[in-house]
């Protein structure tokens, strides 16, 4: 039965804000063919990692590029590019332009985004551009792309410092670690519950309720010294102690997601 | 330096108000200025307990309300010189406390001098609860040797960290004592009762004392006279233990262990 960690609402669903890291995919050509050569590339480097990964179609350098040229967008099929992208394997879900009226951002089947932050590196990129064909100015970022593969440096991490409890949590209390780690030095008592949207450690016996990753990081882990937990659960996948084998409780335990099985591991 | 502690438990029927009692009269006879504030406003039991019932002319209330003063309404112990009482209402509600009421009789309290101020919480985390325990330096949380009475005491050991003056203030927090009443070796030894380690295990906090399981509690209760003034008893000699560790002297617990029977027992049974 699917179970919700945080039962405050009644509704089925919720409207919630959230950000989230996702590659994009900057254009600088409007020669199709060689988009997807180039991508095919890049894609054949880590086929596992861009396999059905949702993409941002960038087209703001498309369209510094083009500004004051009023006949520069005719040749763009935009149509074409995102069945061209789709067939490398990536999914193109959003196109992210500097000014929503553009041609280009016309041309696209996408749901629009106005990119503003990409605003500053326009004339970058336009001496890139022009650099590229003219002398071998610096060019940090295709360094980048060479060594971390297609556009790394796009996805943007955002570090979170973790909440750090250090005295033990009692029962009735409830931690919510939004976006980060819990980290709890002492105990989590019967009654009591720690949530968060990342991994959650406790330095100490762990005997109320743990739940990582509720807003569906399955990456997320409860780590923690003692497990004596009411419950543990992985974005929403969870357990009870009854159904943990004897021979994990009361031990140092690593709790993860392994392909939708909720795991107990002894650490 | 007044200090205010408060002795509370989550749970009913743990021993909050016999342990108020020998705590105050205790720190009263080892020469300190101490009075004990029954919280439990609508079921006073404070004043039975100290045996001052029939002395009662105003209450807690009647001074959160400034309808009387400071003087008319402490009862002063017929046993010890040092020690007052401040009775409950037993006509009102908690409703009738309010923070700025309580702060103004802690300062009044202050302002004569008292060194301790002992306050009986009742039971429960409702307002009666948290007026309590809000202007605590210290609280003793009495807890039984049973799961259910250690769930409640981990509880309220959750407010003290976030309801009390001290957390609301960002000041130190308050210095929690744990008080083990009703303890009863013999059925710890047979798996009925929770044993200390493992209270302690599960509230991490220091013991202040283990009050054994006896019946001198009750008689001394239903006498009016706090059982710490029985020297001769087991729970008497155990408060008083708790009286000098609270004031920073070790002491090694007592009466943890089953009592060996005596030759004439092991032969009948």
């Amino acid at each position: 039965m699917p179970w919700s960690p945080i039962l405050a609402s009644d509704k089925a669903v919720e409207m919630k804000g959230g950000m989230y890291a996702f590659m994009s995919l900057r254009l600088h050509s409007m020669d199709l063919d060689a988009i997807e050569r180039d991508l095919a590339e890049k894609v054949q480097q880590a086929p596992g990692f861009f396999k059905d990964t949702p993409v941002v179609v960038d087209l703001s350098a498309l369209e510094a590029a083009a500004e004051g040229d009023a006949g520069g967008s005719a040749a763009f099929d935009g149509e074409a590019l995102v069945e061209r992208i789709r067939r490398t394997g990536l999914v193109p879900i959003v196109a992210s332009t500097g000014d929503k009226s553009s041609p280009f951002a016309a041309a696209v089947s996408l749901p629009l985004v106005e990119g503003g932050a990409r605003r500053s590196t326009e004339a970058e990129d336009r001496a890139a551009q022009e650099g590229a064909a003219a002398s071998p100015a610096p060019r940090a970022r295709s360094d980048g792309q060479d060594r971390a593969g297609f556009a790394a440096e796009r996805v943007e991490y955002v570090v979170r410092t973790p909440m750090l409890v250090d005295r033990p949590v009692r029962s009735g209390q409830q931690l919510y670690a939004r976006d980060t780690d819990l980290v709890v030095v002492g105990q989590v008592g019967p009654g009591a519950e720690v949530i968060a949207d990342n991994n959650i450690h406790v330095y100490g016996p762990l005997r109320g309720r743990a739940l990582c990753g509720v807003s569906g990081n399955t990456d997320a882990r409860i780590f923690c010294q003692s497990l004596e937990a009411e419950l543990v659960s992985v974005a929403g996948h969870f357990r009870m102690l009854e159904t943990v084998p004897e021979a994990l409780r009361g031990r140092p335990a690593k709790i993860f997601l392994d392909q939708e099985r909720l795991t107990i591991e002894p650490l | 330096m007044t200090k205010t502690i408060v002795v509370t438990s989550g749970k009913g029927g743990v021993g909050k108000t016999t342990t108020s009692a020998s705590i105050a009269t205790g720190l009263a006879r080892r020469g300190f200025k101490t009075v004990v504030i029954d919280f439990d406003v609508g079921l006073r039991n404070l004043d039975l307990i100290m045996g001052c019932e029939r002395r009662v002319v105003y209450d807690l209330v009647n001074l959160v309300n400034q309808e009387s003063s400071l003087h008319q309404t402490l009862i002063k112990d017929k046993r010890l010189e040092n020690l007052y009482i401040l009775p409950a209402s037993q006509t009102r509600d908690k409703d009738a406390l309010t923070i700025e009421g309580i702060a103004r009789v802690m300062h009044k309290l202050r302002k004569n001098d008292f060194d301790y101020i002992i306050c009986d919480s009742p039971a429960g985390i409702e307002k009666g609860a948290k007026m309590a325990l809000y202007f605590a330096d210290e609280a003793i949380v009495t807890t039984n040797p049973e799961v259910s009475s250690v769930r409640d005491s981990d509880r309220i050991l959750g407010i003290l960290q976030s309801e009390s003056k001290r957390s609301k203030m960002n000041e130190e927090p308050v210095k929690e004592h744990l008080m083990i009443t009703r303890y009863n070796p013999g059925r710890v030894r047979d798996g009925q009762m929770l044993s200390v380690d493992d209270i302690v295990d599960l509230l991490a906090i220091p013991l202040l004392g283990i009050i054994p399981e006896s019946s001198t509690v009750l008689e001394s209760s239903n006498a009016g006279r706090p059982v710490i003034l029985d020297e001769q008893s087991e729970a008497g000699q155990a408060y008083s233990d708790a009286i000098d560790r609270l004031l920073g002297e070790e002491r090694p617990h007592r009466f943890m262990d089953v009592r060996k029977k005596g030759i004439l027992k092991r032969l009948f049974g």
